[in-house]
Formats: structure tokens, sequence, C-alpha cells
């Protein structure tokens, strides 16, 4: 194992463990998800719908299909930035959890950009 | 630019004056470039006034945006990508499915290379039982430039009919002869160009239907033997299986591999029509404990085949090289070449009329044979096609009076009864075909043996793709192909007016005079 491998793979581990250990608040309907989803008028199927989208990616990113986990993260992790800065508010309350969708943004990023040549159909020209 | 249908389309200038449509792709492109972004903006303004899940789209074309400014302004290894962003990738996208499209929707059913729908169809038909007649009109064109076969205003009936039987070795009158009795042996492909799954299916199908194949240069015939079929070792330059580590024969191992009761014949390979002249590398990544084990050959280094077999590098050594391992194994030994030149192939000849030792069959393998791996120079350009220097090598042998002293095989695309009457009428006493029972076996010819990716598991070591070959099946479609053959084979002769193949000669074929006679 090259240290590019292992440098791969601890910015796969970040955010992985980062989207799965968040999930049990998305499904057991903590109420501060609730409270989330509701602002952002997605409640309940947002809130199951990116819950499931987060764990797709977080097992992902755990597995040689990393990139793939990687750009769901990126998608999300977007999302969940722009809710933030247009609704949720960056600071107070949701403070925190706006600076760990920070963090697996460009955990994620520093992903695809390293294994960006396994992108599918994009892959073959991103040498 | 005479004029503008239409917006993206435009007549431009091509090839001294012909005119075509064409799209105007930097018009495009700044068109595409711009939209990206907008687009994400756009839902972005959605995703705040209206509702929040069109943010959805926003990050989707977010990632768009990214991926373009990447080919755009990052890389620099793709022009097209670089001056015109993700709409270039367009381009490589269709390009890259191509060959399926064309496959699959335009080309048509009679110019595929190297074999066509046509001609893959009659195999398919045949391994599959399935009736191979036609109707209302040849697809072929008559245009007096191809080779055709001539039949006879007296065709033979059944009753006269002589079974077909040729014997190795009666010539020598050694005591191991071995005897065909199908004119149709499966020509060399060794155990690593494919997977063990497609080895034995056609050795199964082989022994079902009683017709010998040759092991290819894979070295130990592992899996060959494992069904039990009749097998004609070869040994390629390199000698997988009967080596010394410095590329020489090892007597002890071909002694040995020579007695078992399956290795009926041995080939000598010099050459072959895909790589004529060519010899090989197998590269250490690609030997494991098992390839090291069969081919004789140490792990962790690269192993090279040789051009030439180390012993043989004049006519005198190569004759003197067919006497030992005639002495060694005992059994009938042929050689297998491309013809080349007309000069070297006389000087051989002589040469073993000097020494008075003859190979028992000399096979020619035309330069349209195929492989599993070659240079494309090499495939494309080098040695005689099977139907240009089959009559020549006939000739020859008749001229030098040896025809008698050897039999003579030939392989290269042959994979259908008329072009096998073609080939045995121009001198061969038996035909070789690979890809006739690689297509036999489901091959759709994809054009990837060398990657180890063979969709129809039968180039390829990846069980994944190994899977859909199931032996049963599949050796069952081996000997339903040589069946079929042998019925279209004794009917063919039977209308030219031939009791058996010694009454085939050169007169039952219509060689047009400047054609390319490439099967
Ligand atoms: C996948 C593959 C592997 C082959 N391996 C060998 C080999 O090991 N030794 C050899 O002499 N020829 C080898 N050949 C050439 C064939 O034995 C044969 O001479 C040639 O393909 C012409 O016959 P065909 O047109 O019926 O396929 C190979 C061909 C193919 C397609």
């Amino acid at each position: 194992m090259n240290v590019k491998t292992i440098i791969t793979w601890i910015f796969q581990i970040i955010p992985a463990v980062i989207l799965l250990q968040t999930l049990r608040f998305k499904f057991t309907a903590d109420p501060m998800s609730v409270e989330i989803f509701t602002a952002l008028g997605m409640e309940p199927w947002g809130r199951i719908l990116i819950g499931i989208l987060e764990l797709i990616a977080g097992i992902l990113l755990l597995t040689p299909r990393a990139v793939l986990g990687a750009v769901l993260a990126f998608g999300v992790m977007v999302g969940a930035i722009i809710g933030h800065v247009s609704i949720l508010g960056v600071t107070g309350q949701h403070g925190p959890l706006f600076l760990m969708a920070v963090a697996t943004l460009i955990c994620s990023a520093i992903v695809i950009h390293l294994r960006r040549t396994q992108l599918p159909l994009f892959g073959k020209t991103m040498e | 630019m005479r004029e503008k249908p239409y917006k993206h389309l435009r007549i431009s200038e091509h090839r001294g004056g012909m005119s075509r449509l064409a799209v105007d792709l930097p018009k495009m492109a700044v068109a595409t470039n711009i939209a990206i972004p907008a687009t994400a903006v756009l839902f972005g303004a959605l995703g705040y006034f209206i509702h929040f899940a069109f943010h959805f789209l926003t990050v989707s074309f977010i990632f768009l945006t990214l991926v373009n400014f990447f080919y755009r302004h990052v890389q620099t290894r793709h022009t097209l990508l670089r001056n015109f962003g993700i709409i270039a990738q367009m381009r490589y996208l269709i390009e890259s499915i191509g060959p399926e499209l064309r496959q699959y929707l335009y080309a048509s059913d009679t110019e595929e290379k190297p074999f066509s729908r046509n001609e893959r169809a009659e195999v398919y038909r045949k391994a599959k039982n399935a009736d191979s007649s036609q109707s209302f009109g040849s697809l072929l064109n008559f245009d007096n430039h191809e080779i055709k076969l001539r039949h006879s205003l007296y065709p033979v009936d059944k009753e006269f009919q002589q079974p077909y039987k040729v014997t190795f070795g009666e010539e020598r009158k050694i005591k191991n002869t071995y005897t065909i009795t199908k004119p149709f042996i499966i020509s060399a492909m060794s155990y690593g160009a494919l997977g063990q799954n497609a080895v034995r299916a056609l050795a199964r199908g082989a022994k079902a239907a009683g017709i010998p194949m040759n092991t290819g240069e894979g070295g130990y015939p592992k899996y060959h033997m494992m069904e039990d079929c009749d097998l004609i070792f070869q040994m390629g330059t390199a000698k997988f299986g009967v080596r010394n580590n410095d590329g020489t024969l090892n007597d002890k191992k071909l002694k040995a591999l020579a007695k078992k009761p399956q290795i009926k014949m041995i080939e000598i390979k010099f050459s072959q029509g895909a790589k004529p002249g060519k010899g090989g590398l197998l590269p250490k990544e690609k030997i494991t404990a098992e390839i090291a084990e069969l081919r004789g050959v140490p792990m962790g280094e690269d192993v090279i085949s040789p051009p030439h077999h180390k012993e043989c590098t004049d006519a005198k050594s190569t004759v003197a090289f067919i006497k030992h391992v005639q002495d060694v194994a005992q059994l009938p030994v042929g050689i297998k070449m491309c013809f080349g030149r007309e000069d070297e192939f006389r000087a051989l000849i002589k040469e073993m009329k000097k020494q008075k030792v003859f190979p028992d069959y000399i096979t020619i393998d035309g330069a349209e044979g195929g492989t599993g791996a070659a240079p494309k120079s090499f495939m494309d350009e080098s040695g005689l096609p099977i139907f240009k220097s089959l009559p020549i090598v006939n000739r020859i042998l008749k001229e030098e009076k040896v025809r008698n002293k050897l039999k003579l095989m030939c392989a290269g695309k042959l994979i259908n009864p008329g072009k096998q009457m073609t080939a045995l009428a121009l001198g061969a006493d038996a035909i070789y075909t690979a890809r006739g029972f690689m297509l036999a076996l489901g091959c759709i010819q994809a054009l990837q043996c060398n990657k180890n990716t063979c969709p129809v598991g039968i180039t390829t070591h990846d069980p994944h793709f190994q899977k859909g070959l199931v032996i049963k099946d599949k050796a069952v479609r081996v000997a339903n192909y040589v069946k079929n053959l042998e019925h279209d084979f004794e009917e063919m002769l039977a209308s030219m007016g031939c009791a058996s193949v010694k009454d085939l000669s050169p007169e039952n074929v219509y060689l047009p005079r400047d054609a390319e006679c490439t099967t």
C-alpha cells in the first residue's frame, strides 16, 4: 500500500463515519431532524430519502467503488450547505451540523479528485 | 460556407468541394458551457423561492459545472475537451460504443471482419443443430473475383463414397501411427489464451465428436487431459511444458509427456499466421503458480517466447531437430508454419530429402489466422494467406516428389464447409480451425481476447465471465458443429464427383487469376 492509497482511504473513512453516525437521528425521527426537514418542506419523505442516500454513500465510501459514494456524498452535502445558507443558518443551533457538512464536502471532493479516473462515463478522460 | 439551413448545422467545404452537413461544435459548445451553470442558477432560484426540493437539480448541475470546469481549465490531455468542454464528451461516448452500434445496427450481414454475421451465423446454427439452409439467393458477390468450387456433372452416390481416413506416421512405418476419421481438428489454442472452461468444453466436445484437439503452446495440458480426448501436443518456440531453463528441449519431459495415452502427436510450431516470425513475452504479473507449473517457467520474471526455436537456425539444424523430436517422442511429429518465402521453403524440403527426414505432417497457417494477441502490423501485413500459400506448398512438395512423404494440413478462417472443401481440393489432407470452434462455443467476435474481459467467458480467466460458459452445454455445441460440418463435407464431396478426399484436385477450384485469394 502506498502513501496515496492510505491518504485516499483516510479521506473516505472520515466522511463515511460522519454520514453513517448521523443516520440514526434521521431514521429515528429525532425531533431536531424532524424540525430541520419541516423547515425545508420535505418532512418526512425528504428526511428518509436523504437518509437513504447518505446510507448508500457511506457504505460505498468503504468499498472499492468509493468514488460513487463520494459523488453521492458531495451532492447531498452541497444540498445541505444550500439548506444551511438559505434557510437554516450557518451559526447558532445548526452551526455544528453546518461545519460537519462542510467537512464531509471537502473530504468527498478530495476523494473524487484522487479517484477521478474511476468515475463512470467521465473517468476515462480525467487522467 | 454557402448557406445556413439550420442554426447548428451548416454546409461546409470538405475535401475538394464535396459538401457535407456538419455539426457546428464550437457554437454548440459555447451554448452548453453557458447553459450548464445557468441552469444550476435557475434551479437554485426555484429551490429558494418555490420549493427546496428543486435543489436536487441544483446540485446535479453544480456537479456538471465542476466537471466542465475541470475539462476546460484543469486537464491538458484531451484537446477537444479543453477547447469545447463537456459536450465534446459526446464524441468520446458515441465513439466508444461505435463498434457495438455498427455490429448491432449498421454492419451488413456480409461485411464484418474477420467473420461476417453470415459466416458466424452458419457456425452458430451448425453448433445449435438448427437448419442452416438459406432461401431466395446468395448474399455474396459473383463478380469473377471470388474463389468458387467446381462441381461435377456426375455426383457420386452415397453408397460409393468411401469413409474419410488419414493416418499420420504411416510413411515412416512407425509403431504409434495416429488415424483420424474426420477431416477436422481443433487448432492450437493454449490454456492461457483460453480459460479452463473453454478448454474443457472444447476437449469434451472433441471427445464426443471423435476428433483430436491441439493443445496450443501453453505447456502441460492439464485441463485438456481432464476430458480424455485425443491430443496433439504443441511445442512452441519457448517449449512450454518440455523446456530446460535456457529454452532448449528437455528430452526427458517430452518423452514422459509423449508416453501419456492421450497424446497422439507432437507439433513443433515454427510460426503462426497472425504473427509470423514473432515471438512473445509472458509478463511476470500473469505468471500464477499454476501457469508457472504447467509451463515449466520460474515465477517472478518475464518469460520470453523467442521468434524461433533455439535449436533451429537454418534448414540443416531445423531438419535435425525434427528428427530429434521424432526419436524422443516416438509419435508422429508435425510442424506448423505460416508460409513466407518460396526459396526458403524449397531449401527446407531439399534438406529433408538430403537427410531423409520428413515431418509426419506440415500445417500451413494462413496469414488471416487468429491469435490471443499480436502486434497489429504483424497481424495485418505479414505472411501469405492460405489460398495463396497452400497451392504453392502443394506444388513445391510435388515438384520435389515428396508429397507422399507427409500429410498436409492447413488453417486460416476455414470455418465453413465451402472454404474447407476449397482447402482440401487445393491439397490439404485435413482442416484445422481455431476460431470456428470458438464460435461454436458462443464467441460473439467481441475482439477482446487479449484483455481478460471476454464477455462470453472463452478467452478469460475471470470466473465471473467464465460462469456463463457451461462446459456440459457447450461441449454439445462443439460436437454438433463437427457433426454438421461432416454432413456438408460429404454432400459437397459427392457433388464434385469424388468418392473420397483423395479424388479432389485443384481442378475442383476456380481460382481467379488476379483475385485476392483470401478466405
Ligand atoms: C485465441 C487464440 C489462441 C491461439 N493460440 C495459438 C497457439 O497457442 N499456438 C498456435 O500455433 N496457434 C494459435 N492460434 C492460432 C490458431 O491455432 C490458428 O492457426 C489460426 O487462428 C487460424 O485458424 P482459424 O482461422 O480457424 O482461427 C490461436 C488462435 C486464437 C484465436
